[in-house]
């Protein structure tokens, strides 16, 4: 998946010389193809990202098409405000990348890992939010970031999970992707990011006849879609590495209490911090997200008694 | 007269702070000693330095001028007003419902580059204003504006490291050094000491004004661009807090305080008139 990006990144910067990199002294190897390909369109802006996403408004404002990279961690939240005031107030086209999201960062604690980053961004006005699963939805969520042309959230997650397509998804990221399909009107799977392979691995062993669906584009969200779906099944179940306020789960059910009265299942991370570090698969355990601990959540919420 | 090489007689400061007088009253708004320690800085800018192509606020190679310290934004609504970007009703009904000058810098109106009032993102807005036009070869320079207060803010020595360092020499920050911040002195808030040897010991090449006498102004920003050198340039500008109108002078009070008809009419009689 971090193949993918730097692939369309090149592709995008080769296509228009106005994309421009901006990191914050973040993506030490990720960034050799790129400074090879583009060397005059690099930017390391020093470890200072409000500076950094600043001067992006400023470079937008001359015409350049900033991509800014940084951890999720710092890229959105510590920027939030620059994020807000400078680029999305007036739509500049400035596409933030939030790699390392979730719990990719496991062993470095808290100061690393992003469970927020989703929910902070998409209460900016005009900043759209997207979140791929794999190389297929990155490759189109960066070409939709740059044809879009305004301020754009990018969350990359944990990336080595597999591929959930087989085929290059191009304009289908707008709306809610099946990545399994499965006649079952009693129940249907809507993820996000990483946590969409998690649900197809559930479903595929524990739940046969139930739909997956993967979400690459939190915001807008095709919701229109997204209530057909929940007219349509008695129980969904939104899973994401992410908190459980404000995230896809929120998403969801915003839509479902409007147009809908479908159960909504909201597996993410619950309200706290990690107080341990360990393997990636020991912190998503940690925080009740393994496949494990989801499926004890899910038969207990189909059936409590039990 | 090195002054001015625009006779109309524009951007008078006696003028432009009775135009500042007239919105704070129309709109009972504060800030008034923050726009009046800018007057004369912004009236130099305008009158000598800045470039609008077609007289057009947004003219695709215009000069920047970047007010980061959006609490003086009064006195860029008045020079705004000499140039025919903003309307006799716009002053009169400043702040009434539905109106759309704000209280502080906002970027949708035309001749406003940044929105602005929460400090420190001017500075890093210009510095990218800097860089994309030197990236394009653009003779376009770029002004920011600061108050002596907004210093505390970590992004302005963020941005001043990487102007230093890309060596942006077609970018200028303005200190207006009042001394006073919204809940004081800046000496007793957070003391900043020498802000010329601040950004000297960041690479700036800089100089050091009277922020009120107008030729002063005008001959050091003059001089810092005619320098030879790739450092990016700050202006120190010695301002008084609340200056034009004796019983506003360095008294922070007038950061907070609202005009009535009695303050209203003992400041325009001490400010006098244009002509006078």
């Amino acid at each position: 998946m971090r193949g993918a990006f730097s692939s369309a990144l090149i592709r995008l910067a080769r296509h228009d010389p106005n994309v421009l990199l901006l990191t914050g002294d973040h993506g030490y190897a990720l960034f050799d193809d790129f400074r090879s390909a583009c060397p005059a369109q690099y930017i390391n802006a020093g470890i200072a990202e409000q500076n950094m996403v600043g001067m992006a408004a400023g470079l937008a404002r001359t015409g350049f098409r900033p991509f800014v990279y940084g951890l999720s961690a710092f890229v959105p939240l510590r920027v939030l405000e620059q994020i807000k005031l400078d680029v999305a107030h007036d739509l500049l086209p400035v596409v933030f990348i939030g790699d390392g999201a979730g719990f990719v960062y496991s062993h470095l604690g808290t100061s690393h890992q992003a469970t927020e980053d989703i929910a902070c961004a998409r209460v900016i006005p005009d900043l759209a939010v997207y979140s791929p699963a794999d190389r297929f939805e990155i490759d189109a969520c960066m070409q939709l970031a740059y044809d879009t042309a305004g301020p754009v959230y990018l969350r990359m997650g944990k990336s080595d999970r597999g591929d959930v397509h087989t085929a290059p998804q191009g304009e289908a990221v707008r709306s809610p992707l099946c990545v399994r399909p499965g006649a079952s009107r009693d129940l249907a799977f809507v993820a996000t990011g990483s946590l969409v392979r998690s649900a197809v691995d559930i479903a595929s062993t524990h739940f046969p006849q139930a739909s997956v669906w993967s979400v690459p584009l939190i915001k807008p969200i095709d919701s229109r879609a997204v209530a057909q779906l929940c007219g349509n099944t008695r129980v969904i179940v939104a899973m994401e590495e992410h908190s459980v306020f404000g995230g896809l789960g929120s998403v969801i059910t915003e839509i479902a209490a409007a147009h809908s009265p479908t159960r909504v299942l909201r597996l993410g991370v619950q309200d706290r911090f990690s107080d341990l570090c360990g393997t990636y698969e020991y912190l998503l355990k940690e925080h009740g997200l393994d496949q494990a601990s989801l499926l004890r959540q899910i038969n207990h919420f189909l059936s409590p008694g039990t | 007269m090195t002054q001015s090489n625009d006779t109309s007689g524009r951007f008078n400061a006696v003028a432009l702070r009775r135009t500042i007088l007239q919105m704070a009253y129309a709109g009972s708004t504060v800030h008034i000693g923050c726009a009046f320690s800018i007057v004369e800085l912004l009236a130099v800018l305008y009158r000598n330095h800045l470039r609008y192509p077609g007289n057009d606020p947004r003219a695709a190679d215009r000069d920047f001028l970047v007010l980061s310290k959006g609490h003086g934004v009064m006195a860029q609504y008045a020079c705004m007003r000499e140039l025919g970007w903003i309307d006799e009703n716009a002053v009169r009904n400043y702040f009434s419902d539905g109106s759309k000058l704000k209280g502080l810098s906002d970027s949708r109106i035309p001749g406003l580059e940044v929105t602005s009032g929460s400090l420190g993102h001017g500075f890093s807005v210009g510095v990218g204003l800097a860089l994309g036009a030197r990236m394009r070869r653009a003779s376009r320079k770029v002004y920011a504006l600061v108050g002596d207060g907004e210093l505390n803010e970590g992004p302005i020595w963020e941005g001043a490291l990487f102007a230093a360092h890309h060596e942006l020499n077609n970018f200028m920050v303005i200190v207006d050094e009042n001394g006073f911040q919204a809940m004081g002195r800046t000496t007793e808030v957070l003391a900043l000491d020498s802000i010329a040897a601040k950004f000297q010991s960041f690479g700036f090449e800089t100089a050091a004004v009277d922020g009120h006498d107008e030729q002063e102004i005008d001959a050091a920003v003059r001089a810092l661009w005619a320098s030879a050198s790739t450092a990016p340039k700050a202006l120190i500008a010695k301002t008084v807090k609340g200056k034009g109108v004796q019983f506003m002078e360095n008294d922070n009070r007038w950061h907070y305080t609202r005009l009535n008809s009695e303050t209203y009419a003992q400041a325009l009689a001490l400010l006098g008139n244009p002509t006078s």
